[in-house]
């Protein structure tokens, strides 16, 4: 097990159970709460700070704000009734819900879905990663003050919404991505109108470089903050950007291809340093690189062919016993759905497991000690959480 | 992963092995050999990174199965090792000391179904449903559609017919 | 800190030079895409109220409510109410819609301070975006159920030509599952069913492999099923949902299915014994003709503890089934071992028993606290055209029963068929087997007053007619059987109709006389419809009934003028074999209602 690193010793001292001897009466603490409702932080959820001065002595995850029991709800759902609900777990990067459960009951129940449902499944999921990583770009601009960076790529965020739209029918939960394959083809004139998204998102992209990152406030106050040391990533289970930021070149799309991923050209993006700015600056070219792969999917795909498999009457599918893990890189790590099946026509046990559990719980409370209270909304933000998936 | 499987039975008693996927397979082992397996898949098999511990419940069977799934990025692969413990009084220790991450894990598992992990960190805290006095909620016996019906209104004037039943009213009333 | 860091911001200024890219006139609507899942729409005139969209919504938003539509034969009335309180626009039920007229427009933009507004029926209650062209639309091919049948395998029309055995073979198990899979239990096929099978429950069964509880469930409601399994009508399947985008459920065939199934040695077990009436209660009834109808009402009398004998003239019971349906469509032992699971139930059939001759219903009225008519259509109708009193003209009933007697027949080298319905096509095969056993080949002709495009007769045996290699010449009005010299039948004169019925309606058909045709045959069988024997009821009996165009007056049950008596089946209502069990059950259940209320009938 890896040392404590960080520097306790002007706290408080540890009681026998492991708390710590805070005296809110000695005056020397307080107690302060950022959240559920606050500007630096990160959806339905709080963070129950001590502090001495301003600066952080314990930080503790609160989540259950947004709790509607979906694992739960599921056991009672019908495999087809499932499909609207999973989208719901995640509400910034919807599709991979929709991805993970399809292909893990596919694979129960023995389907294999057409190639060209694989591609639009591929480009579906980098849509949604590119709206992932504008929300958070705009979101940890935002936890430092530089309000304008969010409305530019929310602007980009609801163009590409806009093809959502047209491509799925719906612009947040899109509910495309049904057992067995996907709804429908490409609309007609789709290509076009995504490569003009595609500029404009380019040259939104340019302006988010010169305003945000070559910012002077922004660079000082994210280079060397929030380091996480790289030899924490497995103790904390740490995946996806905020790993790749360290570092490490975890990304499930190269280390366990799925969909068309092995058809596309990519380099895992990686930064050395490990601070906010590393992970954010990682995050910034994985949204050029969801760029660059949407025009690759979409050069590359086949245009015919069916979209669905031929399924039994959804009505009364039941799928044998077994279970199965199904994972994915979405744009905050690894994102994966354990299906567990009794050989009825309802799942037995669904377990959602998403990067924000690990991140935003034991890894947040572990990197917040020593924190500046300034400095926490933009640390929790550089984890890219997303609270809904704590609590399913 | 057969290679895996031949040395892991060397010197771990393993139940059934079931080979899902090419790079997934799930095996069931007794409580007291988890933690030994699980240090011995991390440190000396690759499997460094814990993707999920999380629990079914086999309540016809009086069971529940804690699923404790790790990888090994180098070579692509997963393994979810299975318990099996008893419902009645479930507890199971805890590896809170070989991912510290599982800590969160287990806190859940106490709150949801119900399994204790007796010296795993804040494990007694709550962590979602705050002032839950019911039973832990996702056990199989905790009826949501009772809870939903007991906890909140329907709302009014919503009436349902079934197509069947409604045409042998309007059309055989008697049956014949 | 490079200095570029500090400049390299000001670069946001050149905004201030562009147009925003906000829309800027929010009067002005934004539509949404063409695939846009906004407000439902549904044409209520093409939905059936089957509710299956209730079924899939997982969000338990949609009820299917009476909006004041009469429920009729594959349609329930019902419409489907959408609660947006609860939709969450998944569109499964656009998926999943049997008629494909749910929809959803693109509309997304209503408000309205009343909340309760916003749970309405699509279609029933006008909304702006009705008639809106875009929206959600099931995409082509896209389906959540299966549309095409499951193939029967039947034998080839080589195979079968020449011998009598059963055409169809029946699913085996994978077969029926998938079949079985298809339905979405709706219900809506039971309404249709003159019996009121329980037909999505015994359909579930045979997914569930649970063929005893499937059985079970047949004889509740039908003790011919293993013969409805095979000859029924089967309009349920008319009125079965997955027929308006697919082909609708084989009900029949998944009948047929569990009767195989099920040893015949377990079927009484499974039926369960009859009830023992209390001391003194039982009764006892007199049923005459031993075919579904009467047997049936027998069936659910003696199933009440009550004492049953069926009268029956012919040498065997059945009935129709037996004596009008060829053996290739109906194999006389599946026929037998019904008959033999009512006969379990302590029904005694007399055959060989005329009534009028052997029995008189003078006495059958003394003797039983209720009787039941059940006499059916057994008399030939005869088209009586010139010629038509020849010997060499036959009555299709007649020559089906000679058949089925093994009575021995004369089979002409070459004949001709007056008809167009169900029991032409069914002489007509008949004889073409007995010729291809005699001669080696066929020479059938069929003559049909109706075009193709209105025939009366199945499709089904408008196709295998076809390949057993039957001759059927439509729209053709006899007109006189042509005997030659010797007054040998030579064939049958026809001229070509040109239309059935007068302005009124009524059968008065016209012809095209130029367009006349000689059809050769050493042989005419007449086929045009049957009429009931009632010679047998003695004409006292006869004076007191009450009639109706030329059939006994019966009410709804099926009782008629007289209180003792009842009549059912065929001989009242016209020939089908589910009708007719149907009719028994009603008679049974009147006659029972007639016990309990008034004591002693007779």
């Amino acid at each position: 097990m890896v040392q404590d690193l960080s520097d306790r010793s002007q706290y408080p001292a540890r009681n026998r159970d492991g708390t710590l001897d805070v005296d809110l009466t000695s005056g020397k603490y307080l107690k302060l709460w950022q959240g559920p409702n606050h500007p630096g932080i990160t959806g339905n959820m709080s963070v129950e700070l001590t502090v001495c001065g301003d600066e952080v002595v314990e930080g503790k995850t609160h989540v259950g704000y947004l709790h509607r029991g979906f694992e739960k709800l599921m056991e009672r759902r019908t495999f087809i009734q499932c499909f609207p609900i999973v989208c719901r777990i995640c509400v910034p990067e919807p599709d991979f819900n929709e991805y993970c459960y399809a292909a893990a009951v596919e694979e129960l129940a023995g389907v294999e879905i057409p190639e060209q449902a694989k591609w639009i499944r591929t480009l579906i999921l980098e849509m949604g990663r590119f709206n992932s990583l504008m929300m958070y770009l705009g979101g940890q601009s935002g936890s430092l003050g530089l309000g304008v960076i969010g409305q530019w790529t929310t602007y980009v965020r609801d163009l590409m919404l806009d093809r959502f739209e047209e491509l799925t029918g719906a612009r947040i939960y899109h509910m495309f991505i049904l057992p067995g394959g996907v709804r429908d083809t490409l609309p007609e004139g789709f290509d076009a109108r995504m490569e003009e998204t595609l500029r404009e998102a380019e040259r939104t992209m340019k302006d988010v470089w010169n305003v945000m990152f070559q910012n002077a406030v922004f660079r000082k106050r994210t280079i060397g903050v929030g380091y996480i040391n790289p030899a924490l990533f497995d103790d904390y289970g740490v995946t996806g950007p905020t790993a790749r930021g360290g570092g490490v070149a975890k990304d499930v799309r190269r280390d366990q291809p799925y969909l068309a991923y092995p058809d596309l050209e990519f380099e895992v993006n990686v930064a050395r340093d490990s601070d906010i700015y590393s992970r954010a600056d990682v995050r910034r070219r994985d949204a050029l690189q969801s760029i660059d792969l949407i025009r690759q999917i979409l050069a590359k795909m086949p245009r015919t062919g069916p979209v669905m498999a031929k399924m039994p009457n959804m009505l009364h599918w039941k799928i044998p016993r077994g279970e199965t893990y199904i994972r994915g890189e979405c744009s905050r790590g690894e994102y994966g759905f354990y299906v567990v099946t009794d050989g009825s026509g309802y799942p037995r046990r669904v377990n959602v497991r998403g990067p924000s559990y690990t991140h935003a719980m034991a890894l947040l409370e572990r990197l917040i000690v020593n924190c500046n209270i300034a400095d926490v909304a933009a640390l929790l933000v550089s984890l890219h959480t997303y609270p809904p998936e704590i609590e399913r | 992963m057969q290679d895996l499987q031949t040395r892991l039975a060397q010197h771990t008693d393993l139940g059934e092995w079931t080979q899902q996927r090419a790079d997934l397979a799930f095996v069931t082992v007794a409580r007291e050999h988890l933690h030994g397996l699980l240090r011995h898949l991390r440190d000396h098999e690759g499997f460094t990174h814990l993707v999920l511990l999380t629990a079914v419940d086999w309540l016809e069977d009086g069971q529940f199965q804690l699923t404790y799934l790790m990888n090994n990025r180098a070579a692509a692969r997963d393994i979810g090792v299975r318990v099996l413990i008893p419902r009645e009084g479930a507890d199971m220790d805890s590896i809170h000391d070989l991912w510290p991450t599982a800590a969160t894990y287990q806190r859940e598992l106490r709150e949801m179904f119900g399994i204790d992990f007796p010296g795993s960190p804040r494990v007694d805290e709550e962590f979602i449903l705050e002032g839950w006095r019911d039973m832990p909620p996702y056990r199989r016996d905790f009826d949501t559609l009772k809870y939903a019906q007991e906890e909140f209104a329907e709302r009014p004037g919503r009436v349902s017919k079934d197509p069947e039943t409604h045409m042998k009213q309007k059309l055989y009333p008697d049956g014949a | 800190m490079p200095i570029t860091t500090v400049l390299s911001p000001f670069r946001a200024w050149k905004f201030l030079f562009q147009n925003p890219v906000t829309v800027r006139d929010p009067l002005t609507e934004r539509p949404g895409a063409p695939r846009y899942r906004g407000f439902h729409q549904n044409d209520a005139e093409k939905c059936v109220g089957c509710g299956t969209c209730e079924t899939i919504c997982q969000n338990g938003a949609i009820d299917m409510i009476d909006v004041g539509l009469a429920p009729k034969d594959g349609d329930s009335g019902l419409r489907p109410r959408i609660d947006y309180g609860r939709c969450c626009w998944c569109a499964l039920c656009v998926d999943v819609c049997m008629t494909g007229s749910l929809s959803m427009s693109n509309a997304y933009t209503w408000t309205d301070a009343n909340a309760d507004a916003f749970r309405f029926t699509p279609g029933v209650d006008k909304k702006p975006w009705d008639n809106d062209q875009l929206g959600y639309r099931r995409p082509e091919g896209h389906a959540l159920h299966g549309k095409d049948r499951v193939e029967m395998a039947e034998l080839e029309p080589e195979a079968r030509i020449g011998t009598f055995d059963e055409i169809v073979a029946g699913y085996d198990v994978a077969r029926a599952r998938l079949e079985a899979d298809r339905c979405v239990e709706c219900g809506l096929c039971v309404a249709t069913c003159p019996a009121h099978m329980a037909i999505p429950q015994y359909i579930k069964a045979v997914r569930d492999g649970d063929y005893e509880r499937g059985l079970a469930l047949l004889y509740e409601t039908n003790p011919f099923s293993q013969v409805c399994g095979r000859v029924c009508t089967h309009k349920c399947e008319t009125a079965c949902a997955a027929g308006h985008e697919g082909d609708p459920i084989a009900i029949r065939w998944l009948k047929r299915h569990i009767t195989d199934q099920v040893p015949h040695k377990d079927y009484v077990r499974i039926v369960g014994k009859p009830k023992k009436a209390a001391k003194g209660e039982a009764k006892t009834i007199a049923v005459v003709g031993a075919g579904p109808a009467g047997l049936t009402a027998a069936y659910d009398l003696a199933r009440q503890g009550h004492k049953v004998v069926v009268y029956e003239v012919r040498k065997h019971p059945g009935g129709m089934p037996r004596y009008g349906i060829p053996e290739y469509r109906l194999p006389y032992d599946i026929l037998d071992a019904d008959i033999d699971v009512i006969r379990a139930m302590g029904v005694e059939i007399k055959c060989e028993t005329r009534v009028g001759s052997d029995i008189t219903m003078d006495e059958l009225k003394a003797k039983n606290d209720a009787v039941i008519l059940a006499i059916g259509l057994h008399l030939g109708r005869s088209t009586r055209i010139p010629g038509s009193d020849h010997a060499d003209v036959r009555k299709a009933v007649d020559l089906l029963r000679q058949v089925t007697d093994e009575d021995p027949v004369d089979v002409p080298k070459s004949l001709v068929v007056i008809g167009g319905g169900n029991v032409a096509m069914d002489i007509a095969r008949t004889m073409a087997r007995l010729q291809m056993k005699a001669y080696g080949e066929v020479a059938v002709t069929v003559t049909a007053l109706e075009d193709k495009a209105h025939f009366l007769a199945d499709p089904d045996e408008i196709r295998e007619c076809g390949e057993e290699g039957i001759d059927i010449v439509d729209a053709r009005g006899p007109q006189e059987v042509v005997i030659d010299a010797d007054g040998r039948v030579e064939g049958l004169r026809t001229w070509r109709v040109q239309s059935i019925f007068d302005a009124q309606g009524r059968f008065a058909p016209s012809y095209d006389e130029s367009d006349e045709r000689i059809h050769p045959g050493d042989m005419v069988i007449e086929a045009i419809g049957q009429a009931a024997g009632v010679d047998m009821l003695g004409e006292g009996l006869t004076e007191a009934l009450e009639w109706n165009r030329g059939r006994i007056q019966v009410d709804a049950d099926g009782r008629t003028s007289e209180s003792w008596l009842w009549a059912i089946g065929d001989c009242v209502k016209g020939p089908d074999v589910v009708h007719a069990v149907a009719d028994g059950h009603r008679a049974a259940k009147s006659i029972l209602a007639a016990f309990e209320g008034k004591g002693d009938e007779a």
